[in-house]
């Protein structure tokens, strides 16, 4: 068919999807490392409170975005049955949904003896006195001798939302940038960097226990990590975009010569987080300065990646 | 069985918009809002000097036989017939604009709480929506049960047209599918389009 194409990109999802996607991956991955920490590193009751708080309330925040853009309401409710994996289990969303859902409730559950032991929690005004019901005594019970399978429910729903978030845009068929193998990936790495970059903060800032400069070190060393993959996983996608079909090069066009992606996301958000955190590891900082910015800096680089990749999807279209 | 699809020829569209007309009234779109047909006509200026073909290139849904937005809705709410048709149940769509997103062809309208208001005023008691949702051609699925053709088929002045079923050898649609002359749009996604266009560009200039 001899056709003369148009090029368009659309704004259909755009700016809130990237907060659904952003905050589904954050608040998974926060959730998912901090109970890898509890039950193989060194039990700790306010990362847990931290990591299921954050998993909750992040994953209700970016969920309310997608749910508030629907058309029809009171239609969700088909996707919040379990069964629609019987009828849907080509949709990414069915499953997404479903991890969400189960990651929340493992999640809350993993949390719960802790929670009753968490001075804080005990003097809210309502919390405090559902911790004290018979039936979550007797849930903290059965949850404390079947800890780690709980903890293993959670991480895996878990992961399952951060994996789930690139998997959503891969299957769109029509724009190169999207639907590419890469893009699981990249959003994967993506969600445990901001994850460490988010928990350091919060460590430094909030938790500021002595006794954590093990997991605070190996949580950076892990961010360094990620943040190099996903640097490498970008560097694999400039060459796909660029020598790829008109879909690719146009959607590179748009990121590579755009300041927000080259200067925000990949100098901001990932370069210098590197060399902050690299310097943090091989000779140390005076300080927690450096790497409380860095932390911000990946936080901050994990919406960019998100925002961009929505607003940089091209359409072919063959008129 | 059956197996319906669409060739329009492109040679013979005159970009009365016609179609676009009868579509919006048969199925009873949004015609207030500009961006929210099922059937749309192109119209394009090509080449340069006094070599300008003036081109009208209508659009549809495809009807997919490896259908991306039934892959990606996640209640089931849309599904393909066994005769080919890719349709929409509104009761079951929750509108996240999925299919939308997946679509090569921008054939996904979305009809807000707004649009069915409207649509009550504007069409009165025979209106048929009820609830909001993603809405997109059906090929007039009510009128092809009864033996009839699409709307839009039915009221081309060019014949520009045409619909049948690609599994009858002696339907013309299926014979000018099969002689290579009405081709898919972009088969290079596997979408395998139900609906083929036969080239204008060619026979110009």
């Amino acid at each position: 068919m001899d056709v003369t194409m148009s090029y368009e990109t659309q704004n259909l999802w755009t700016w809130w999807l990237a907060v659904y996607l952003y905050t589904g991956g954050l608040g998974a991955a926060t959730l998912a490392v901090t109970f890898l920490t509890d039950m193989y590193l060194k039990p700790h009751r306010n990362l847990v409170i931290w990591g299921a708080g954050a998993g909750v309330v992040l994953l209700a925040i970016g969920s309310m975005m997608l749910f508030g853009h629907l058309l029809h309401h009171l239609a969700a409710i088909h996707i919040l049955n379990p069964l629609v994996f019987f009828k849907k289990p080509d949709a990414w969303i069915a499953w997404g949904t479903q991890f969400i859902i189960w990651m929340m409730v493992w999640g809350v559950l993993y949390a719960l003896p802790y929670a009753r032991e968490t001075p804080f929690l005990k003097r809210l005004p309502l919390i405090g006195k559902v911790l004290e019901w018979g039936l979550v005594i007797k849930i903290c019970e059965a949850v404390t001798r079947f800890r780690k399978f709980v903890g293993w429910l959670a991480v895996i729903n878990g992961v399952g939302v951060t994996v789930y978030t690139g998997l959503l845009l891969q299957s769109f068929p029509a724009v190169a940038l999207w639907a590419n193998p890469g893009v699981p990936l990249l959003f994967t790495v993506s969600a445990f960097s901001t994850a460490m970059a988010f928990l350091l903060l919060i460590m430094y800032t909030v938790i500021k226990d002595a006794e954590d400069t093990r997991i605070r070190l190996l949580y950076e060393r892990i961010d360094l990590v990620l943040i190099s993959a996903e640097l490498v996983i970008l560097f694999s996608f400039y060459f796909y975009l660029k020598r790829g079909s008109e879909s690719a090069m146009r959607s590179w066009e748009l990121l590579f010569t755009d300041f927000g992606w080259l200067i925000g996301f990949i100098g901001f958000g990932l370069i210098v987080p590197f060399f902050l955190e690299l310097r943090g590891v091989v000779k140390g900082w005076t300080s927690h300065v450096p790497i409380i910015t860095a932390s911000v800096l990946v936080l901050m680089g994990g919406y960019l990646l998100r925002h961009y990749f929505m607003y940089a999807g091209i359409y072919a279209y063959p008129w | 069985m059956t197996h319906y699809a669409m060739v329009i020829d492109l040679n013979t569209c005159v970009g009365c918009n016609a179609c676009m007309a009868a579509c919006a009234l048969e199925n009873q779109t949004p015609v207030w809002d500009d961006h929210k047909w099922r059937t749309y006509v192109h119209d394009k200026e090509i080449g340069v000097g006094n070599s300008v073909h003036r081109r009208f290139f209508p659009r549809l849904c495809n009807h997919c036989d490896n259908p991306p937005c039934m892959s990606v809705c996640p209640t089931g709410a849309t599904y393909k017939k066994a005769n080919g048709i890719v349709m929409v149940d509104q009761d079951l769509c929750m509108g996240c604009g999925a299919c939308a997103m997946a679509c090569p062809y921008h054939a996904r309208v979305a009809i807000t709480y707004a649009d069915v208001a409207l649509g009550e005023e504007f069409y009165g008691s025979d209106y048929r929506r009820s609830s909001p949702s993603m809405d997109k051609c059906s090929f007039c699925d009510h009128r092809v049960e009864k033996g009839l053709k699409p709307a839009c088929v039915e009221t081309c002045v060019g014949s520009a047209r045409l619909f049948g079923n690609l599994d009858d050898p002696q339907d013309p649609v299926a014979q000018v599918v099969a002689s290579g002359v009405a081709r898919p749009l972009m088969p290079h996604i596997g979408t395998r389009p139900n609906v083929f266009y036969i080239d204008d560009l060619k026979w110009r200039g």
